[in-house]
């Protein structure tokens, strides 16, 4: 046991605490790292974003300078009754959407989380539909769900339902139909999620529940929901914000018909700005859009929270 | 430490300058004062080439009467062609001419400023060239048309003889049309045949852009649109007798028309004149049936305008990019004047395309190609008609469009009546554009 006595400290001429020009280069390492994305994001994302913000308060047709105008898109929204009947069609997408695919896919991890023999060959299969071509994927489906020559209604037929849906053509039947194809679409990526978070629950847990004689069911209520409440959160949150930007899978499979009926809020922003010239309105939508997402994930966050205490 | 940050900062600064140097429009007037002496290429925008020989034609046939003037045409995508169009004038990187797909977005281009005024141009046209009064805003044009498209009825002369029903002479009214459509699906159903009386395709152009060309006062910008129902109720009722394929059939299963009426589907189908060349490309590749078939003139609301068929299609046309210098701007005036003359319209005939100048030559030339039907009828519809445009050009008119496709799709699938439908797409023209 040496004791150094430590020399009196002698005032630096510099104004730098020690240790600091390390903290510095390291910032500056970190950065460097993260700087090649960054700028990409930073071009292509975030300013045009913050640009945006202040179109929302023009009148811009892509020519030209924009034109301030205030408040006014906003006040326009308040009485456009198409953006209303597109802001009714995405909450009830995203209400049908969100919980079928929260089950379907938690359903097919717990299904897939097996030892089973060609248990990868199924989880394969239960991710492909999300890496087909969301194209195909219309085209097909819109076949099946035919009201006359389809499968899925001569099926239905079949089983004696004499008047079975028009899907697709029917203003009551498209939008079950298209959340319908999106949840067979997307169950495959929150499959893979919910596996990896059941995976990382210790198995000692499951263990101890057994020696203390739970059965399968509380197993699952008792050790793995709680266990997996952190991956659940995670793929709400994901889930919520992609169903409100629901877009690709209704432009190609209804193009929002029949009538307004399919018609979302990311295609009526598409078609006030790139078909109609509207920028600066657009951009006023696009903000409630955004608004809108930020408030049910915060909401999502604090609810969290509080079951975390 | 101190040298990297001021490097970044360089960097980013140097960056935001291109970016900006990038999106500032250069915006020199030049009103075709230049004039053209060297050797001068110019550029034209155009899309699907390998499918669309239009561009190619053109440009080589102007080339051969001014070898000192090259035309290069540069490629666009097909459907996504005004929104990259826009960016590119926008960003300030459009080629010098550039063409206008269809009237919907004219008026973005001309009103944002867009296109040089071609006025001298079309003041030396000549009288037959159809499709530059839509271009022509308060005195000034802004493009001169190089193909006129007309909406004929197509028809299948094998079928129309199976089923034992009279071919169209050119006297056809819609109801006409509509009994014609119901005995051919009874007629070709005894002879053994499922194919259908006729094929409406899926556009909102097939039912409004009749209504819209026809009916007594039709103004698709008063946001009125009582005029539309009879031409409603009668699609919605050949619908349900079962004489054209449904909507929702048509829809959900992706039918094409070339195939419908190229396979003998359908024995009658209205349909653009375009279609003449794809049809006989077509059966030459063997995609499509041999089959006899000809064209006649759109099915009238009433027989007091059988002499001059009313019919509808916008114009094509070619306009100037204002960016560019004078002597560019003078040799793109001169291929205006080129794209408006006879020469250029005979060249267009000789592959089928529907030049904006119809006259007895071009006529002929059109009724040269190979296997194109030559019977009389199917000339006067060529060479006879009053076409008017589609789109009335007006900043409301996408918007307009937008909500009466709404109520097209709403309508032809079943979901609401035609009354309802067209109530309230008016509804909501009231509400949005008011």
């Amino acid at each position: 046991m040496a004791t150094t006595v430590a020399p009196a400290p002698t005032r630096a001429p510099r104004q730098r605490p020690p240790g600091s020009r390390l903290k510095l280069r390291n910032t500056f390492i970190g950065w460097t790292f993260i700087l090649p994305n960054f700028i990409g994001f930073a071009v292509l994302t975030l300013v045009p974003v913050l640009i945006l913000f202040y179109l929302a308060f023009t009148s811009w047709n892509v020519f030209g300078a924009a034109e301030w105008v205030g408040l006014e898109n906003f006040q326009d929204l308040i009485t456009d009754r198409t953006f209303h009947t597109a802001l009714r069609n995405t909450g009830y997408y995203a209400l049908m959407h969100i919980p079928l695919t929260l089950a379907v896919s938690l359903g097919l991890a717990l299904l897939l989380n097996t030892k089973l023999r060609g248990v990868a060959f199924f989880r394969t299969v239960a991710f492909f539909p999300y890496i087909t071509s969301i194209v195909a994927i219309a085209v097909v489906w819109n076949m099946l769900f035919s009201p006359e020559t389809g499968p899925v209604n001569q099926f239905l037929m079949a089983l004696g339902i004499d008047n079975p849906p028009g899907w697709t053509t029917s203003t009551t039947w498209a939008m079950p139909a298209v959340a319908l194809v999106s949840t067979w679409r997307d169950m495959g990526y929150y499959m893979l999620l919910f596996l990896a978070g059941l995976q990382a629950i210790p198995g000692e847990l499951y263990e101890a529940a057994r020696v203390d004689g739970a059965n399968k069911i509380q197993r699952f209520w008792n050790v793995t929901v709680p266990s997996l409440r952190p991956t659940t959160f995670f793929v709400t949150v994901m889930l919520t914000i992609a169903s409100f930007k629901i877009f690709d899978l209704i432009l190609v499979m209804t193009d929002g018909g029949p009538g307004t009926a399919t018609l979302v809020l990311s295609q009526y922003i598409y078609r006030k700005g790139f078909e109609e010239q509207q920028f600066g309105y657009a951009s006023a939508v696009a903000i409630v859009l955004f608004v809108i997402c930020i408030t049910v994930t915060v909401f999502q966050f604090l609810i969290n929270k509080r079951r975390d205490r | 430490m101190k040298r990297t940050i001021m490097m970044s900062a360089a960097a980013v600064a140097a960056a935001t300058l291109v970016l900006a140097g990038c999106s500032s429009g250069t915006d020199n007037d030049s009103g075709g004062g230049g004039e053209v002496t060297g050797e001068v290429t110019i550029t034209l925008a155009g899309w699907s080439l390998t499918t669309t020989p239009e561009f190619q034609v053109l440009a080589d046939a102007f080339h051969e009467e001014n070898p000192n003037i090259t035309v290069e045409v540069l490629e666009y995508d097909a459907t996504e062609y005004d929104t990259q169009m826009i960016a590119d004038l926008a960003a300030g990187t459009a080629p010098d001419m550039y063409v206008l797909k269809n009237l919907k977005n004219f008026v973005t281009y001309q009103d944002g400023g867009q296109l040089l005024d071609v006025s001298s141009v079309a003041a030396e046209l000549g009288d037959d060239v159809n499709g530059v009064d839509a271009y022509t805003v308060d005195d000034v044009t802004y493009a001169i048309p190089y193909r006129q498209d007309a909406w004929y009825l197509y028809y299948n002369q094998d079928l129309f003889d199976a089923a034992g029903v009279a071919q169209p002479d050119g006297s056809w009214t819609w109801d006409d049309y509509a009994t014609a459509a119901e005995a051919l699906t009874a007629g070709l159903s005894a002879a053994g045949s499922d194919a259908k009386g006729t094929y409406q395709h899926g556009w909102q152009s097939v039912v409004q852009g009749f209504a819209n060309a026809q009916a007594d006062g039709a103004d698709l910008l008063s946001g009125d649109w009582e005029y539309l129902m009879p031409y409603y109720e009668r699609a919605v009722a050949l619908q349900d007798a079962g004489a054209q394929v449904d909507f929702g059939t048509l829809t959900t299963n992706s039918l094409t028309y070339q195939s419908q009426f190229g396979t003998q589907q359908a024995a009658m189908m209205p349909m653009g004149s375009w279609y003449v060349a794809t049809l006989l490309a077509q059966q030459a590749s063997g995609e499509a049936d041999a089959f006899n078939w000809a064209f006649a003139p759109a099915p009238q609301l009433d027989d007091s305008t059988t002499g001059e068929p009313v019919t509808f299609a916008d114009p094509t046309g070619i306009g100037i990019n204002p960016a560019v210098s004078d002597e560019v701007a003078a040799a793109s005036m001169e291929f205006l004047t080129f794209v408006g003359s006879e020469a250029a319209a005979s060249a267009l005939a000789e592959i089928g395309i529907t030049p904006a100048i119809t006259n007895d030559a071009v006529t002929e030339t059109f009724f040269g190609i190979e296997g194109i039907p030559t019977d009389e009828l199917s000339q006067f519809t060529f060479s006879t008609h009053d076409v008017r445009p589609e789109n009335p050009v007006d900043l409301n008119t996408v918007a307009l469009q937008n909500i009466l496709g709404d109520a097209h799709t709403a309508i032809m699938s079943g979901s609401v009546s035609p009354a309802d439908g067209i109530a309230e797409a008016m509804d909501r023209a009231a509400s949005e554009i008011g």
